[in-house]
């Protein structure tokens, strides 16, 4: 089956920052400028956890931020699929032995896709972007 | 006017940086900011304790992840420092790369930085323009380093890759790229109704509050004090070629020190860095870039190294400064990071005082505080907090440009 | 005000001069990089807590110096500050960088604030309060900075005696692994096998290998070869 017609051509992401480097972060915004234009198949970056399909975590999850995770993770609607973005999210990366984190993503929320890289190209996290298209269709079946 | 009451207006701390995630508490009137306080913190990764704990070839790569957008500034300060505490004689050579790639830093953290400035202030079309531009630079970083972001080129002693002649074309290409595009770009942003309907005396910060409050880069010589450590200090190979620090009378006739200016600053910054770059491929000095191709040599020398030494080097947002202390062991004793928003924050409390809610997310972003900071936002209205998001603001913001086009 | 520029040589021995008794140590170190091995000096002294606002008064008197910052060393029974400032900024070449080392006994670790000296300063006190435990008298804004409010007291992860961080606090992110409530990640089911004489040639090693990994493993964004 396919997405219902609410998803068609309007797939929102949220951006949450849980404590990178703005090496992800940057991508990400990059993925949407110009060159890429996901924007012509309705992926858009929006403002709010409540509105978004998609949320893209980024960074290895620091202590501050484990809660506010949970709790925007908590706000969006059902179906919603994370995708954990760079490889500090993952398994720390560089940040593999700090005090001051609670990470890696998978800790705090379920994450469904991951996409790797330090930081990871915009033509990857477009491609996590493609596969949680992918996602959402089979939870949409389930239902 | 006084007897409005007073709001408090907690933003964030959703927000993407380094060092600098932000809680804001603004004291409201009506519309107008009484008083401002902030609590960075929140994206704390306590990365100069890790530091002390790994040997200076680690802690290269963890400076690259400092911040993803000057991710050759913070690595050289400390290969700076290193290399002072050990006395490594870093190859001419390698001294003219580091330069070249931290320029084309500066150029697309400038452009990142306008297309990000227009955003907050409704402006997406320029938006866009500004980072597809941009995207010239990274190509050319890519091109050189291997990397779009944490370049990873920059090490202990010297630089981890060369660039050929047969790179130089596609350097001078995306030059001439930028050269055609200055005029463009200066007509877009400088002489815009809106943009300068919205940027002038917002924000001012003056001279002396600039020196008082320690501010550093495009954001202290807007307000007219002239400090660029590439011309105060000269490293790398800056000393070499004619430097100077650029104020915004180079286009507008006084200094003012508002949130116009710092967009004159940086926009005047991308040409210098071109013909900087220019200046620096035409005198390139022979192979090689490194000190010492063994890994295990430098960790001896590194290891054996006492002493203390500090790096500073002018990333696009200001002077980032290392202090490193060695005592003979492997990890150094002490290693303090200092980026350019961390001295740069302060004079926040200052430049928000005064103006309206509408403006907080162009003046707060008018730093360039690694990224704007307004995600999401709680408004506590007598009492039951109801939450403002970005969108909001952002709309705000919007209306108000509208407001002031009409 | 024309500023006129002193060399390092002249400006430590103004500091000398006018400065307080205490500053000794005072050293000049010159490092060049580049073709042209353009000089850059920096002036090293010592001086003690209850000298430190003499002493950053002395530095006033020459020029309104520049905060960079102030970072901190434990060395065992002292705490040592380090005020990192340039003078003569703006100035091209000209410039030259103070560290002002300040030794603080563990015993009593306070010392006095230069905010109102330098009001940029609160900023880095306040970070110097939380991460090495040292009291800033007088400081205008005694709150914490980077750390998150609930962190434990007394520990201060700048510090290497018993109040740095426990080895307890540290969390090793590479060793979390896999959460085990969680449903196992989709698995597409298999397609039949037409064709794929060519393809199972190379993967003639391991032909179960594909399918078991996919099984264990979240999906990500690597090709599959």
């Amino acid at each position: 089956m396919r997405l219902s017609p609410s998803f068609n051509r309007s797939l929102w992401v949220f951006h949450f920052n849980s404590g990178s480097c703005n090496g992800c972060d940057i991508e990400i915004v990059c993925a949407l400028t110009p060159r890429y234009d996901p924007e012509r198949f309705g992926i858009k970056l929006v403002g709010s956890p409540r509105h978004a399909d998609v949320l893209l975590v980024t960074g290895p999850v620091v202590h501050d931020m484990a809660d506010r995770l949970r709790r925007v993770y908590a706000q969006m609607p059902n179906p919603k699929v994370v995708m954990c973005i760079g490889t500090c999210g993952q398994s720390g990366g560089v940040f593999f032995d700090s005090y001051n984190l609670d990470g890696p993503v998978g800790d705090v929320i379920p994450v469904d896709i991951y996409v790797p890289g330090c930081a990871p190209r915009p033509e990857a996290i477009i491609d996590g972007v493609v596969k949680a298209i992918a996602l959402l269709e089979r939870l949409e079946e389930k239902k | 006017m006084s007897n409005k009451p007073v709001y408090t207006i907690p933003i964030g701390p959703i927000h993407p940086a380094l060092k600098e995630p932000i809680l804001f508490t603004f004291d409201i009137q009506g519309e107008v900011i009484n008083a401002v306080d902030f609590a960075p913190g929140k994206v704390h990764r306590g990365v100069e304790w890790m530091g002390m704990r790994r040997n200076p070839v680690q802690i290269v790569h963890l400076c690259d992840r400092i911040c993803g957008i000057c991710g050759v500034s913070h690595t050289l300060a400390f290969a700076r420092a290193v290399e002072q505490i050990a006395e490594i004689e870093v190859p001419e050579r390698a001294h003219y790369v580091r330069s070249i790639i931290a320029e084309f830093e500066r150029i697309q953290s400038h452009l990142l930085w306008a297309g990000v400035a227009a955003h907050e202030l409704g402006f997406d079309t320029l938006f866009h323009l500004a980072w597809r531009v941009r995207e010239e630079a990274m190509d050319v970083i890519e091109y050189l380093t291997g990397n779009r972001i944490n370049y990873g080129i920059v090490q202990v002693g010297g630089v981890r890759r060369d660039f050929t002649e047969d790179q130089f074309p596609r350097i001078r290409k995306a030059l001439e790229t930028y050269e055609g595009l200055v005029n463009k770009l200066v007509t877009l942003f400088l002489e815009d109704t809106t943009i300068k309907l919205r940027c002038m005396n917002t924000g001012v910060l003056t001279e002396k509050d600039a020196l008082e409050l320690c501010t550093v880069g495009p954001t202290a010589r807007a307000s007219g004090l002239k400090m660029d450590v590439r011309a105060d200090a000269p490293y790398a190979a800056y000393g070499d070629i004619d430097v100077k620090a650029i104020l915004p009378d180079v286009y507008a006739d006084c200094i003012k020190g508002d949130v116009y200016d710092r967009i004159v600053v940086r926009l005047f910054e991308v040409v210098d860095s071109v013909r900087i770059i220019r200046d620096l491929m035409d005198q390139m000095p022979a192979w090689p870039v490194l000190w010492e191709t063994r890994y295990a040599k430098i960790l001896s020398t590194c290891k054996k190294a006492e002493g203390e030494a500090i790096g500073r080097v002018e990333a696009p947002r200001g002077e980032c400064f290392h202090y490193v202390r060695m005592n003979g062991s492997e990890a150094p004793q002490q290693w303090k990071v200092k980026a350019s928003t961390y001295s740069n924050q302060m004079s926040w409390l200052k430049i928000l005082q005064g103006e309206q809610i509408a403006d907080i997310p162009i003046i707060v972003a008018s730093i360039d505080p690694c990224m704007s900071c307004t995600d999401r936002v709680t408004v506590i209205r007598d009492g039951s907090p109801d939450v403002m998001t970005k969108d909001t603001l952002h709309r705000l913001s919007v209306e108000k440009t509208r407001r002031l086009q009409a | 005000m024309t500023r006129q520029a002193l060399s390092a040589e002249q400006i430590a021995e103004t500091l000398q001069k006018t400065g307080p008794k205490s500053i000794k140590d005072v050293k000049i170190k010159t490092w060049t990089e580049g073709q042209k091995k353009t000089p850059v000096a920096s002036i090293w002294l010592r001086t003690t807590g209850e000298s430190l606002i003499a002493t950053i008064r002395a530095v006033i008197d020459i020029d309104y110096p520049h905060l960079s910052v102030i970072s901190g060393v434990d060395t065992g029974d002292v705490v040592e500050l380090l005020y990192h400032m340039q003078v003569f900024h703006g100035m091209p070449g000209a410039e030259v960088n103070i560290t002002i080392s300040v030794p603080v006994p563990k015993k009593n670790l306070v010392i006095p604030t230069i905010s109102h000296l330098i009001p940029g300063a609160v900023y880095t006190e306040r970070e110097k309060q939380e991460m090495l435990g040292v009291t800033v008298a007088g400081i205008p804004d005694p709150r914490g900075l980077f750390l998150p409010a609930d962190f434990p007291k007394g520990v201060f992860p700048w510090r290497k005696d018993e109040t740095g961080i426990p080895e307890g606090m540290v969390k090793s992110l590479y060793a979390s692994g896999r959460p085990e409530d969680r449903p196992l990640p989709f698995v597409k089911p298999k397609e039949k096998m037409v064709k794929k004489s060519e393809v199972c040639a190379v993967d003639a090693v391991a032909p179960s290998e594909p399918d078991t990994a996919d099984a264990s493993q979240p999906e990500v964004t690597t090709h599959v070869e």
